[in-house]
């Protein structure tokens, strides 16, 4: 156990026990009414969808049809600040949404629209069997199917399309799905932090005359003279706009007041319109001016574009030096520093995102998702990083236990013993968060990056388990998801569909013609050469139609790079600039690979004619050999057992070999990543059955885990076997993060002893290198009473992977893949 | 070097014999029967088949394990699929369950060398190490094979691992005596005081296994004893009283935890693989009047100064 300890501390012992899993009829869990109430009117509150956004960006594209397309995008943006709809909500102290009324989902028509008029006519968002969202109106209905009309053509989605060949668009979502480029291809990319450092210590006008200092020393001589004048005048008109779109609600909150009967509310009122008119522009003055400032920037960059994961950064270590000053000359309490991290974080979850079906299907909920909000860690020389926010930040998320944020402590070797007891405690109460991060692989695999130590060292999550530099790299994460066990189909079924038997992939062969395991191997690597060439082209496809149609100057107001070159972050103005697709289903190939190896080649038990009549009879009729390959007679991934595990480092090297390096058009580099979160389930709908005993249609494995099928887990060894496993790849290769979910049930974790049993574990787990991990303390038992009873689980999160979601509201194949993955024991 | 044990599990991370998080590794063989035993594939020495026949994919489907028993009629099927192996004629030659590729038949045991167990147990040394576990060997009773127990312990001593000695102490005070200076904890169990109930229930009276408590308690290693609690056979105050006596009295309060394991079913599925009737079939229980019985027991001990808890741990 850590010998380092720290006297950071927040207002409850470092070592309260929250609870053990999730509790039916529970308690509140924040000390803080207010906190309690406004978590429950964020629950009741409806997903509706807000047309405000829709209908003042539209306005604002007809009435400035010549303008160029970065000040086109700044007047929509001016126009939807100077007029959307603002509300001050009963007992709020922070102020900013992203719609009108908050929780509902504005529409971001420049991305697409195609599939808003195609589901309002054929199958309605209130009538999905999950994330459901609410059209208030008919008239509303009506006005969103016009104004959407005039944008078919105009959209991101339609310049990509007109682009992509035939070739790569066969393996595409539009295809086979072989890899899936949903995400950016519909939506906006997201995934960052902006360096709020700065922000802070300079405030908008700051950046507002560094724009217009830059503005004005442009050389009419630079070619891209114009390009750069566009870009600072989007820039400075959109800071601009957010510095009027707070000062209307500093007038707001003022008529609030002045209408306001209860005097300590008046009081409260009054500070908030004091702090808009501080951080309108200039810099925060307290710690609670520079939450306000930190969510009116958040916010706005969520009314920009709705790519999701804008994360908050190393949020313990930037908002430090207000927190201090403000405990120093006795202006905050403890106590109050906590409601207000509360209530920030009960706010955190009103951004919620429309979804097209097959994004929805990808990936579950109805939130944005992503947005990490990241503690601890070591300084940028070093040393440990901990201090009372960052216990703050723990305390209010088991008091709060909501989606948002996505809470990821660094850990590192010095990680002082308290902070790891009040991480496990809040791991134990069994909503999901904190999930952990290492600092020694992600450093390493920032630096592969071409980062310095220096600023390796600052990394935070972005997204699921993302490693990004905050305010310096725009790095395209989480842009695709490759389903490689149907790229293994092409390997072994000479490069065609199983179910049309047409010809995708190269012919290199197929199960019943290779003469030797190598031969396979070799196979799997050209197959995989040709479909990552195929998505990564297609990648680049997606990226430029960002940059021709939907730059983000007010974003990259907020990167210090694209101040200084005057290019906008589309355009690849970030320091670093990467594209990261992930592979999902390494498991489901492992064990495909050491079955084929073993009893085709090893012990010559089966032929391979024989496996591939099995695949393609989806096992009916072969259940001996579907019992065998499902037994622990042959060789699975996650067992400590090096034939599998060999064959998992295999595939995971291969994957990320063909990703690395390739150039995107920002002039960055590809940067690959090993996780699925919850794609395994929507790509195991539509993959043939597969040689590792998977019938057709079922969840494919998920992230770093083992396979699970219908027949049972084929990790069969516990948890230090699993642990074993997936550390014998390099996670640094994968730059663009790797991801583990483990599952414990309550009892497992229970007393002092399972506490301190668990974070043994955990520092074991670390120094194995792994990069990742994150825990669900939820036996099978209780998912089930919870499908059974929903109506008594209704708040209980699940872990489903980078991200937790409220177990109830999920699909039901999700849900089954939830119970099925192996419930650990100590 | 060279000796070989028994083998029917190796479980990595438990944690429930013995502090932290440790490997247990699990021998067959036990001198004796208990009724509430959840381990009744631990019972003989021999390696043993047992039948699991909810996993059987139907003998029309499969029929591996016909093709390879070499005795005749041992293999009884029931509604097509595998039901029971008559012991009587059963070889115990497991070719059933080497064939079998659903694992309906699942093979109980299996000579390990001392080498083979080291591997294992090596792999998890990181997990001891922060946790302060280490190596478990349990049973069945692993007295039965002390000069193989004798030596895993040495290889673990020399590696620098802690280990644990989980034995009924139904055994020669020279078996023990061979482990002893290579055992860091010993785990045990007083399952009743008096002889003749002791007996009854559990095949042998408890004579021995008082006196080498006894002699334990004596030389000076670290001692967690447990009382299995089973409704109406050792759970009245009587017993308890007299068992605290026992502990306080005999091993003078040697004992740094008392630990109570309150009965439950488990391992029924285990006694029908092996053909063998459940003996606390009839046992109904009220979990919860029974959870607080067991629990004013703890309350008592405490009272008497011996550090007693419910459950398998050692701090609350």
């Amino acid at each position: 156990m850590s010998e380092k300890h720290t006297t950071a501390c927040g207002t409850e012992p470092f070592d309260k026990t929250y609870s053990l899993g999730y509790q039916v009829h529970h308690e509140d869990w924040s000390p803080y009414p207010r906190v309690n109430r406004l978590r429950q009117t964020f629950l009741d509150r409806p997903y509706e969808i807000d047309v405000e956004r829709l209908r003042l960006v539209t306005e604002a594209y007809q009435k400035h049809a010549r303008a160029p397309r970065k000040l086109q995008c700044a007047y929509a943006f001016e126009n939807v600040l100077l007029n959307t709809s603002l509300y001050v909500y009963d007992e709020d102290l922070i102020l900013g949404e992203i719609a009108a009324p908050a929780k509902a989902s504005p529409i971001y028509p420049e991305f697409s629209v195609a599939w808003i008029i195609d589901e309002i006519l054929h199958s309605p968002f209130e009538e999905r069997e999950h994330d459901q969202f609410y059209i208030r109106n008919d008239k509303e209905r009506q006005e969103i199917l016009d104004l959407c009309a005039w944008w078919q053509g105009r959209t991101v989605a339609d310049r990509i399309e007109g682009r992509l060949s035939y070739d790569q668009e066969k393996g595409s979502e539009v295809g086979e799905k072989i890899f899936q480029t949903n995400l950016y291809h519909y939506a906006g990319t997201g995934h960052l932090a902006i360096d709020y450092a700065k922000l802070m210590r300079v405030g908008y006008d700051g950046l507002i005359n560094e724009a217009k200092a830059r503005l004005s020393e442009l050389s009419m001589r630079d070619p891209e003279y114009a390009d750069k004048r566009d870009f600072y005048e989007a820039m400075i008109i959109m800071h601009e706009a957010a510095k009027k779109y707070i000062e209307r609600y500093a007038k707001l909150c003022e008529e609030k007041a002045a209408e306001e009967k209860d005097e300590k509310r008046k009081a409260e009122l009054e500070t908030m319109a004091a702090n808009c008119h501080q951080v309108a522009g200039g810099v925060p003055q307290t710690f609670w001016q520079a939450m306000q400032l930190f969510n009116f920037a958040t916010t706005l960059i969520q009314v920009e574009s709705n790519g999701h994961s804008i994360s908050y950064g190393r949020m313990d270590q930037w908002l430090y030096p207000y927190y201090e000053k403000d405990i120093k000359n006795g202006t905050l309490t403890k106590e109050f520093a906590l409601e207000l991290i509360e209530v920030e974080y009960v706010k955190m979850n009103n951004p919620t995102k429309l979804k097209d079906k097959g994004s929805m299907a990808v990936r579950n909920g109805r939130g944005f998702g992503g947005e990490s909000l990241t503690i601890g860690g070591v300084d940028k020389d070093g040393n440990d990083a901990t201090n009372d926010l960052t216990m703050l930040m723990l305390e209010g998320s088991a008091h709060t236990r909501m989606m948002n944020p996505w809470v990821c402590v660094r850990m590192h070797k010095d990680t002082p013993y308290e902070l790891k007891v009040k991480a496990v405690e809040c791991i134990r109460a069994g909503y999901g968060h904190p999930k952990l991060f290492n600092d020694e692989p992600a450093i390493k695999g920032m630096m592969r990056k071409g980062m310095t130590l220096e600023e390796a060292r600052d990394y935070c999550v972005v997204g699921c388990v993302e490693i990004s530099l905050p305010g310096k790299e725009y790095g395209w994460h989480d842009a695709a998801y490759v389903n490689t066990p149907k790229m293994m189909e092409m390997v072994l079924n000479g490069g065609r569909s199983m179910n049309t038997g047409a010809q995708l992939g190269p012919d290199l062969g197929s199960l019943d013609t290779y003469q030797s395991f190598e031969e396979i191997l070799e196979s799997v690597d050209k197959q995989f050469e040709y479909w990552t060439d195929q998505m990564c082209s297609s990648l680049n496809i997606i990226d430029n139609a960002h940059r021709e149609l939907k730059p983000l100057p007010y974003l990259s107001g907020f990167y210090q790079d694209c101040m200084d070159s005057g290019k906008d972050v589309t355009e690849g103005g970030a320091k670093y600039n990467g594209t990261g697709p992930q592979a999902s289903g390494m498991a489901t190939c492992a064990d495909e690979l050491s079955t084929i190896k073993q009893l085709v080649f090893d012990e010559k038990r089966v032929t391979g004619a024989e496996l591939l009549q099995a695949i393609r009879d989806n096992w009916e009729g072969h259940e001996k050999l579907y019992a065998l390959v499902n037994s622990s007679k042959v060789h699975h991934y996650g067992n400590d057992d090096d034939y599998a595990d060999e064959l998992f480092k295999f595939m995971f090297e291969c994957y990320c070999r063909h990703i690395s390096g390739r150039k995107n058009p920002r002039g960055g580099i590809f940067s690959p990543g090993v996780y699925s979160v919850n794609a395994n389930v929507a790509m195991g709908l539509n993959t043939n059955a597969s040689v590792d005993g998977r019938k057709k249609g079922e969840a494919i494995s998920d992230n770093m885990g083992p396979v699970h099928t219908d027949a049972g887990s084929h990790d069969v060894s516990g948890p230090t076997a699993l642990t074993n496993s997936l550390t014998k790849v390099d996670h640094s290769l994968a730059t663009n993060g790797t991801l583990m979910n483990m599952r414990f049930p309550q009892e497992a974790v229970a007393g002092i002893e399972g506490r301190d049993n668990l974070i043994s574990f955990i520092d074991e787990y670390m120094a194995k290198k792994a990069m990742h991990v994150q825990f669900n303390i939820m036996s099978s038992e209780t998912m089930r009473a919870a499908q059974k009873k929903p109506e008594d689980y209704k708040d209980m999160l699940v872990r489903v992977a980078g991200y937790s979601a409220y177990f109830v509201e999920l699909g039901k194949p999700l849900q089954k893949d939830l119970i099925q993955r192996t419930e650990l024991h100590f | 070097m060279g000796q070989k044990g028994m083998v029917f599990n190796i479980q990595r991370f438990t944690i429930h014999d013995g502090p932290g998080l440790r490997t247990e590794i699990f021998l067959k063989g036990c001198p004796l029967r208990c009724r509430w035993c959840s381990n009744p594939e631990s019972w003989m020495l021999q390696m043993q088949p047992g039948v699991y026949r909810s996993k059987c994919i139907s003998q029309k489907k499969c029929g591996a394990c016909l093709d390879a028993c070499p005795g005749g009629d041992v293999l009884k099927f029931y509604r097509g699929k595998l039901a029971a192996i008559d012991r009587e004629k059963c070889l115990h030659c497991l070719a059933c369950a080497r064939e079998c590729p659903s694992e309906a038949v699942k093979q109980w045991g299996e000579w390990m060398t001392v080498e083979q167990c080291m591997k294992i147990i090596l792999k998890d040394r990181g997990y001891y190490e922060r946790s302060g576990g280490g190596v478990t060997v349990s049973g069945g009773d692993p007295m039965v094979q002390s000069d193989f127990v004798e030596e895993l312990f040495k290889a673990c001593k020399e590696e620098g691992i802690q280990t644990c000695l989980e034995s009924t102490f139904h055994a020669n005070w020279k078996d023990i005596e061979k482990v002893l200076p290579y055992a860091d904890i010993i785990i045990s169990d007083i399952k009743h005081m008096d002889p003749e109930i002791h007996k009854q229930y559990t095949g042998v009276d408890n004579a021995k296994i008082l006196e080498n408590l006894k002699r334990l308690s004596e030389t000076g290693k670290e001692l967690i004893l447990r009382i299995p609690v089973i409704p109406n056979v050792n759970d009245d105050m009587d017993n308890i009283a007299a068992t605290a006596d026992f502990i306080l009295n005999e091993m003078n309060g040697n004992v740094r935890t008392l630990q109570l394991l309150s009965f439950m079913r488990l391992g029924e599925e285990k006694y029908d693989s092996l053909g063998i009737p459940y003996g606390m079939e009839g046992v109904k229980l009220n979990r919860k009047s029974f959870q607080k019985h067991v629990e004013k027991i703890a309350e008592y001990c405490n009272g008497r100064g011996i550090h007693c808890l419910v459950g398998t741990k050692e701090k609350e």
